[in-house]
Protein backbone atom coordinates (compact mmCIF):
# COMPACT_ATOMS: atom_id res chain seq x y z
CA UNK A 1 0.00 0.00 0.00
CA UNK A 2 1.17 3.50 -0.82
CA UNK A 3 2.25 5.69 2.06
CA UNK A 4 0.08 8.80 1.97
CA UNK A 5 0.74 11.99 3.90
CA UNK A 6 -1.66 14.87 4.35
CA UNK A 7 0.22 18.15 4.67
CA UNK A 8 -1.89 20.66 6.54
CA UNK A 9 -0.52 24.19 6.73
CA UNK A 10 -2.01 26.09 9.65
CA UNK A 11 -1.76 29.74 10.53
CA UNK A 12 -4.00 30.85 13.39
CA UNK A 13 -6.41 27.95 12.92
CA UNK A 14 -7.32 27.31 16.58
CA UNK A 15 -11.02 27.08 15.71
CA UNK A 16 -10.66 24.52 12.94
CA UNK A 17 -7.53 22.47 13.28
CA UNK A 18 -8.78 19.97 15.87
CA UNK A 19 -12.05 19.38 13.99
CA UNK A 20 -10.13 18.84 10.77
CA UNK A 21 -7.80 16.35 12.43
CA UNK A 22 -10.60 14.43 14.14
CA UNK A 23 -12.47 14.12 10.85
CA UNK A 24 -9.41 12.58 9.21
CA UNK A 25 -8.86 10.13 12.07
CA UNK A 26 -12.48 8.99 12.12
CA UNK A 27 -12.42 8.66 8.33
CA UNK A 28 -9.33 6.46 8.65
CA UNK A 29 -11.12 4.24 11.19
CA UNK A 30 -14.30 3.94 9.15
CA UNK A 31 -12.68 3.24 5.81
CA UNK A 32 -9.58 1.32 6.84
CA UNK A 33 -7.32 3.91 5.27
CA UNK A 34 -4.04 4.99 6.76
CA UNK A 35 -3.62 8.65 5.94
CA UNK A 36 -0.81 10.15 7.96
CA UNK A 37 -1.07 13.78 8.95
CA UNK A 38 1.54 16.47 9.45
CA UNK A 39 0.34 19.90 10.49
CA UNK A 40 2.75 22.72 9.72
CA UNK A 41 2.14 25.39 12.32
CA UNK A 42 3.33 28.51 10.55
CA UNK A 43 4.21 30.54 13.61
CA UNK A 44 0.58 30.95 14.69
CA UNK A 45 -0.04 33.67 17.24
CA UNK A 46 -3.18 32.05 18.68
CA UNK A 47 -3.60 28.75 20.52
CA UNK A 48 -2.97 26.55 17.45
CA UNK A 49 0.39 25.40 18.84
CA UNK A 50 -1.05 24.44 22.22
CA UNK A 51 -3.99 22.61 20.63
CA UNK A 52 -1.61 20.64 18.42
CA UNK A 53 0.52 19.66 21.41
CA UNK A 54 -2.21 18.76 23.90
CA UNK A 55 -4.11 16.66 21.35
CA UNK A 56 -0.99 14.85 20.17
CA UNK A 57 -1.51 15.89 16.58
CA UNK A 58 1.67 15.23 14.55
CA UNK A 59 3.02 18.66 13.76
CA UNK A 60 6.02 20.81 12.99
CA UNK A 61 6.22 24.21 14.63
CA UNK A 62 7.96 26.62 12.32
CA UNK A 63 10.17 28.76 14.53
CA UNK A 64 9.09 31.81 12.56
CA UNK A 65 6.20 32.61 10.23
CA UNK A 66 7.11 31.79 6.61
CA UNK A 67 3.84 32.23 4.73
CA UNK A 68 1.87 29.51 2.97
CA UNK A 69 4.53 28.53 0.42
CA UNK A 70 7.33 28.11 2.92
CA UNK A 71 5.04 26.20 5.28
CA UNK A 72 3.81 23.77 2.63
CA UNK A 73 7.35 23.24 1.38
CA UNK A 74 8.36 22.19 4.89
CA UNK A 75 5.66 19.52 4.59
CA UNK A 76 7.15 18.31 1.31
CA UNK A 77 10.58 18.16 2.91
CA UNK A 78 9.12 16.10 5.73
CA UNK A 79 7.41 13.82 3.18
CA UNK A 80 10.70 13.33 1.35
CA UNK A 81 12.65 12.58 4.54
CA UNK A 82 10.06 10.05 5.66
CA UNK A 83 9.77 8.38 2.31
CA UNK A 84 6.12 9.02 1.54
CA UNK A 85 4.81 7.91 -1.87
CA UNK A 86 2.09 10.52 -2.10
CA UNK A 87 1.74 13.91 -0.44
CA UNK A 88 -1.64 15.60 -0.30
CA UNK A 89 -1.96 19.27 0.44
CA UNK A 90 -4.98 19.74 2.65
CA UNK A 91 -6.39 22.89 4.21
CA UNK A 92 -6.72 23.10 7.97
CA UNK A 93 -9.71 25.43 7.84
CA UNK A 94 -12.36 22.84 7.00
CA UNK A 95 -12.72 23.71 3.31
CA UNK A 96 -11.46 20.35 2.13
CA UNK A 97 -13.32 17.10 2.57
CA UNK A 98 -11.20 14.10 3.55
CA UNK A 99 -13.50 11.71 1.68
CA UNK A 100 -12.15 13.16 -1.57
CA UNK A 101 -8.54 12.33 -0.74
CA UNK A 102 -8.98 8.87 -2.25
CA UNK A 103 -10.40 10.42 -5.39
CA UNK A 104 -7.44 12.73 -5.96
CA UNK A 105 -4.89 10.04 -5.02
CA UNK A 106 -6.26 7.32 -7.32
CA UNK A 107 -5.03 8.81 -10.63
CA UNK A 108 -1.55 9.03 -9.11
CA UNK A 109 -1.61 5.46 -7.81
CA UNK A 110 -2.79 4.26 -11.22
CA UNK A 111 -0.01 6.24 -12.88
CA UNK A 112 -2.36 8.48 -14.87
CA UNK A 113 -0.90 11.66 -13.44
CA UNK A 114 2.04 12.97 -11.42
CA UNK A 115 -0.01 15.67 -9.78
CA UNK A 116 -3.75 16.01 -9.28
CA UNK A 117 -5.68 19.14 -8.40
CA UNK A 118 -8.98 18.95 -6.58
CA UNK A 119 -11.15 21.18 -8.70
CA UNK A 120 -14.38 22.99 -7.92
CA UNK A 121 -15.06 23.87 -11.51
CA UNK A 122 -14.77 20.95 -13.88
CA UNK A 123 -17.94 19.23 -12.76
CA UNK A 124 -20.67 21.74 -12.01
CA UNK A 125 -22.74 19.42 -9.88
CA UNK A 126 -20.10 18.55 -7.30
CA UNK A 127 -19.55 21.78 -5.47
CA UNK A 128 -22.04 24.33 -4.25
CA UNK A 129 -19.28 26.51 -2.91
CA UNK A 130 -17.52 28.03 -5.87
CA UNK A 131 -16.11 31.20 -4.31
CA UNK A 132 -17.18 34.77 -5.11
CA UNK A 133 -17.70 36.15 -8.61
CA UNK A 134 -14.69 38.43 -8.37
CA UNK A 135 -12.38 35.66 -7.30
CA UNK A 136 -13.74 33.35 -10.00
CA UNK A 137 -12.81 36.00 -12.54
CA UNK A 138 -9.27 36.06 -11.17
CA UNK A 139 -9.06 32.28 -11.25
CA UNK A 140 -10.25 32.37 -14.85
CA UNK A 141 -7.58 34.87 -15.90
CA UNK A 142 -4.88 32.76 -14.26
CA UNK A 143 -6.32 29.74 -16.05
CA UNK A 144 -5.90 31.49 -19.40
CA UNK A 145 -2.31 32.44 -18.61
CA UNK A 146 -1.53 28.82 -17.69
CA UNK A 147 -3.13 27.65 -20.94
CA UNK A 148 -1.07 30.21 -22.87
CA UNK A 149 2.12 29.21 -21.12
CA UNK A 150 1.77 25.42 -21.02
CA UNK A 151 -1.02 24.54 -23.50
CA UNK A 152 -2.75 22.73 -20.63
CA UNK A 153 -6.16 23.83 -19.41
CA UNK A 154 -6.42 23.99 -15.64
CA UNK A 155 -9.75 25.23 -14.34
CA UNK A 156 -9.37 25.61 -10.59
CA UNK A 157 -5.99 27.30 -10.58
CA UNK A 158 -5.89 28.39 -6.96
CA UNK A 159 -7.15 25.18 -5.42
CA UNK A 160 -5.01 24.22 -2.43
CA UNK A 161 -6.32 20.66 -2.51
CA UNK A 162 -3.77 18.67 -4.47
CA UNK A 163 -1.85 15.43 -4.46
CA UNK A 164 1.60 14.72 -5.85
CA UNK A 165 3.77 11.65 -6.37
CA UNK A 166 7.29 11.03 -5.15
CA UNK A 167 9.02 12.72 -8.09
CA UNK A 168 7.17 15.93 -7.44
CA UNK A 169 7.66 15.65 -3.68
CA UNK A 170 11.38 15.67 -4.46
CA UNK A 171 10.95 18.60 -6.84
CA UNK A 172 8.90 20.66 -4.38
CA UNK A 173 11.17 19.88 -1.43
CA UNK A 174 13.98 21.45 -3.41
CA UNK A 175 12.11 24.31 -5.04
CA UNK A 176 8.73 25.73 -4.21
CA UNK A 177 7.41 29.27 -4.69
CA UNK A 178 7.13 31.12 -1.40
CA UNK A 179 4.28 33.43 -2.36
CA UNK A 180 1.01 32.44 -4.04
CA UNK A 181 2.37 28.96 -4.65
CA UNK A 182 -0.55 27.09 -6.23
CA UNK A 183 -0.71 28.48 -9.78
CA UNK A 184 3.03 29.05 -9.99
CA UNK A 185 3.94 25.53 -8.88
CA UNK A 186 1.37 24.13 -11.33
CA UNK A 187 3.12 25.85 -14.23
CA UNK A 188 6.51 24.71 -12.96
CA UNK A 189 5.30 21.13 -12.70
CA UNK A 190 3.88 21.05 -16.23
CA UNK A 191 6.96 22.82 -17.56
CA UNK A 192 9.15 20.10 -16.10
CA UNK A 193 7.28 17.56 -18.18
CA UNK A 194 5.01 16.11 -15.49
CA UNK A 195 1.39 15.23 -16.05
CA UNK A 196 -1.19 17.25 -14.14
CA UNK A 197 -4.81 16.17 -13.89
CA UNK A 198 -7.82 17.89 -12.41
CA UNK A 199 -10.29 15.90 -10.37
CA UNK A 200 -13.73 17.22 -9.44
CA UNK A 201 -14.21 17.65 -5.69
CA UNK A 202 -16.67 19.33 -3.43
CA UNK A 203 -15.38 22.10 -1.21
CA UNK A 204 -17.07 23.53 1.82
CA UNK A 205 -17.17 27.06 3.05
CA UNK A 206 -14.77 27.93 5.81
CA UNK A 207 -15.98 26.91 9.25
CA UNK A 208 -14.20 29.79 10.92
CA UNK A 209 -11.18 32.05 10.69
CA UNK A 210 -10.27 34.33 7.83
CA UNK A 211 -9.08 33.39 4.35
CA UNK A 212 -5.51 34.33 3.61
CA UNK A 213 -6.46 36.23 0.46
CA UNK A 214 -8.29 39.49 1.16
CA UNK A 215 -9.96 41.55 -1.54
CA UNK A 216 -7.72 44.61 -1.50
CA UNK A 217 -4.72 42.42 -2.07
CA UNK A 218 -6.27 40.79 -5.13
CA UNK A 219 -4.82 43.19 -7.71
CA UNK A 220 -1.34 42.84 -6.27
CA UNK A 221 -1.86 39.09 -6.16
CA UNK A 222 -2.89 38.92 -9.82
CA UNK A 223 0.03 40.99 -11.10
CA UNK A 224 2.46 38.98 -9.03
CA UNK A 225 1.11 35.58 -10.06
CA UNK A 226 0.81 36.34 -13.76
CA UNK A 227 4.29 37.80 -13.97
CA UNK A 228 5.76 34.89 -11.99
CA UNK A 229 4.11 32.37 -14.29
CA UNK A 230 5.27 34.12 -17.43
CA UNK A 231 8.92 34.22 -16.45
CA UNK A 232 9.16 30.53 -15.55
CA UNK A 233 11.53 28.94 -18.02
CA UNK A 234 12.08 25.39 -19.09
CA UNK A 235 14.24 23.48 -16.69
CA UNK A 236 17.90 23.67 -17.64
CA UNK A 237 19.33 20.20 -17.29
CA UNK B 1 31.86 74.30 -11.41
CA UNK B 2 31.56 77.00 -8.75
CA UNK B 3 33.91 77.08 -5.81
CA UNK B 4 30.86 76.67 -3.54
CA UNK B 5 29.92 73.36 -5.16
CA UNK B 6 33.51 72.17 -4.90
CA UNK B 7 33.62 72.96 -1.19
CA UNK B 8 30.27 71.23 -0.74
CA UNK B 9 31.48 68.11 -2.56
CA UNK B 10 34.68 68.13 -0.51
CA UNK B 11 32.75 68.25 2.76
CA UNK B 12 30.36 65.61 1.47
CA UNK B 13 33.19 63.22 0.64
CA UNK B 14 34.77 63.75 4.06
CA UNK B 15 31.37 63.03 5.58
CA UNK B 16 31.16 59.83 3.53
CA UNK B 17 34.59 58.74 4.77
CA UNK B 18 33.75 59.45 8.39
CA UNK B 19 30.42 57.60 8.34
CA UNK B 20 31.91 54.60 6.56
CA UNK B 21 34.82 54.60 9.00
CA UNK B 22 32.54 54.72 12.03
CA UNK B 23 30.33 51.93 10.66
CA UNK B 24 33.39 49.81 9.99
CA UNK B 25 34.89 50.52 13.39
CA UNK B 26 31.65 49.55 15.15
CA UNK B 27 31.46 46.47 12.93
CA UNK B 28 28.04 47.48 11.66
CA UNK B 29 29.12 46.68 8.10
CA UNK B 30 31.78 44.31 6.76
CA UNK B 31 34.69 45.66 4.72
CA UNK B 32 33.31 44.28 1.46
CA UNK B 33 30.16 46.42 1.70
CA UNK B 34 32.15 49.49 2.74
CA UNK B 35 34.35 49.39 -0.38
CA UNK B 36 31.71 50.89 -2.65
CA UNK B 37 31.27 53.84 -0.28
CA UNK B 38 35.00 54.39 0.16
CA UNK B 39 35.36 54.34 -3.62
CA UNK B 40 32.49 56.81 -4.03
CA UNK B 41 33.95 59.13 -1.42
CA UNK B 42 37.37 58.96 -3.04
CA UNK B 43 35.98 59.83 -6.47
CA UNK B 44 34.03 62.77 -5.05
CA UNK B 45 37.10 63.96 -3.20
CA UNK B 46 39.25 63.83 -6.35
CA UNK B 47 36.60 65.62 -8.35
CA UNK B 48 36.31 68.46 -5.85
CA UNK B 49 40.09 68.96 -5.78
CA UNK B 50 40.78 68.46 -9.50
CA UNK B 51 37.63 69.46 -11.40
CA UNK B 52 39.37 69.90 -14.80
CA UNK B 53 38.91 66.27 -15.79
CA UNK B 54 35.21 66.61 -15.02
CA UNK B 55 34.78 69.52 -17.43
CA UNK B 56 36.10 67.32 -20.19
CA UNK B 57 33.72 64.47 -19.41
CA UNK B 58 30.79 66.87 -19.19
CA UNK B 59 31.43 68.10 -22.71
CA UNK B 60 31.98 64.58 -23.95
CA UNK B 61 28.69 63.24 -22.53
CA UNK B 62 26.75 66.33 -23.64
CA UNK B 63 25.56 67.60 -20.25
CA UNK B 64 24.74 71.30 -19.98
CA UNK B 65 26.57 71.83 -16.72
CA UNK B 66 28.97 69.86 -14.60
CA UNK B 67 26.60 69.90 -11.66
CA UNK B 68 23.94 68.21 -13.79
CA UNK B 69 26.37 65.50 -14.68
CA UNK B 70 27.35 64.95 -11.06
CA UNK B 71 23.70 64.49 -10.14
CA UNK B 72 23.23 62.13 -13.08
CA UNK B 73 26.21 60.02 -12.12
CA UNK B 74 25.20 59.85 -8.47
CA UNK B 75 21.67 58.83 -9.49
CA UNK B 76 23.02 55.97 -11.63
CA UNK B 77 25.32 54.88 -8.84
CA UNK B 78 22.51 54.85 -6.28
CA UNK B 79 20.21 52.90 -8.60
CA UNK B 80 22.92 50.31 -9.16
CA UNK B 81 23.54 49.97 -5.45
CA UNK B 82 19.79 49.60 -4.82
CA UNK B 83 19.50 46.81 -7.37
CA UNK B 84 22.47 45.03 -5.83
CA UNK B 85 20.93 45.42 -2.38
CA UNK B 86 17.63 43.96 -3.66
CA UNK B 87 19.56 40.95 -4.94
CA UNK B 88 21.31 40.56 -1.61
CA UNK B 89 18.04 40.84 0.35
CA UNK B 90 16.39 38.24 -1.89
CA UNK B 91 19.27 35.86 -1.36
CA UNK B 92 19.13 36.38 2.40
CA UNK B 93 15.37 35.71 2.27
CA UNK B 94 15.95 32.36 0.59
CA UNK B 95 18.58 31.42 3.14
CA UNK B 96 16.39 32.42 6.08
CA UNK B 97 13.47 30.37 4.72
CA UNK B 98 15.74 27.37 4.34
CA UNK B 99 17.10 27.83 7.87
CA UNK B 100 13.66 28.14 9.44
CA UNK B 101 12.46 25.02 7.63
CA UNK B 102 15.48 22.89 8.46
CA UNK B 103 15.64 23.97 12.11
CA UNK B 104 11.91 23.36 12.51
CA UNK B 105 12.24 19.90 10.93
CA UNK B 106 15.17 19.12 13.24
CA UNK B 107 13.22 20.23 16.30
CA UNK B 108 10.35 17.97 15.26
CA UNK B 109 12.77 15.03 14.89
CA UNK B 110 14.00 15.32 18.45
CA UNK B 111 10.58 15.00 20.03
Amino acid sequence: MKKILLIIPAYNEEENILKTYKKIISYNKKNGTDYHVIVINDGSKDKTGIILKTNNIPHINLIHNLGIGGAVQTGYKYALENNYDIAVQFDGDGQHDVSYVKKICDPIIEGQADMTIGSRFIDRSTSKFKSTKFRRLGINVISRVIKFKTKVKIYDTTSGFRAVNKDIITLFADKYPTEYPEPISTVETINNGYKVKEVPVKMLERIGGVSSITSWKTAYYMINVILSMLIIGKKVK
Amino acid sequence: MSINLRILLFIFSLFCFIITGVLLKKEKIPVKYSLVWILTATVILLVSVFPEFLYMVTKLLGFQTTSNMIIGIILCLLLTITVILTIIVSRQNKRITLLIQEVSLLKKGNK
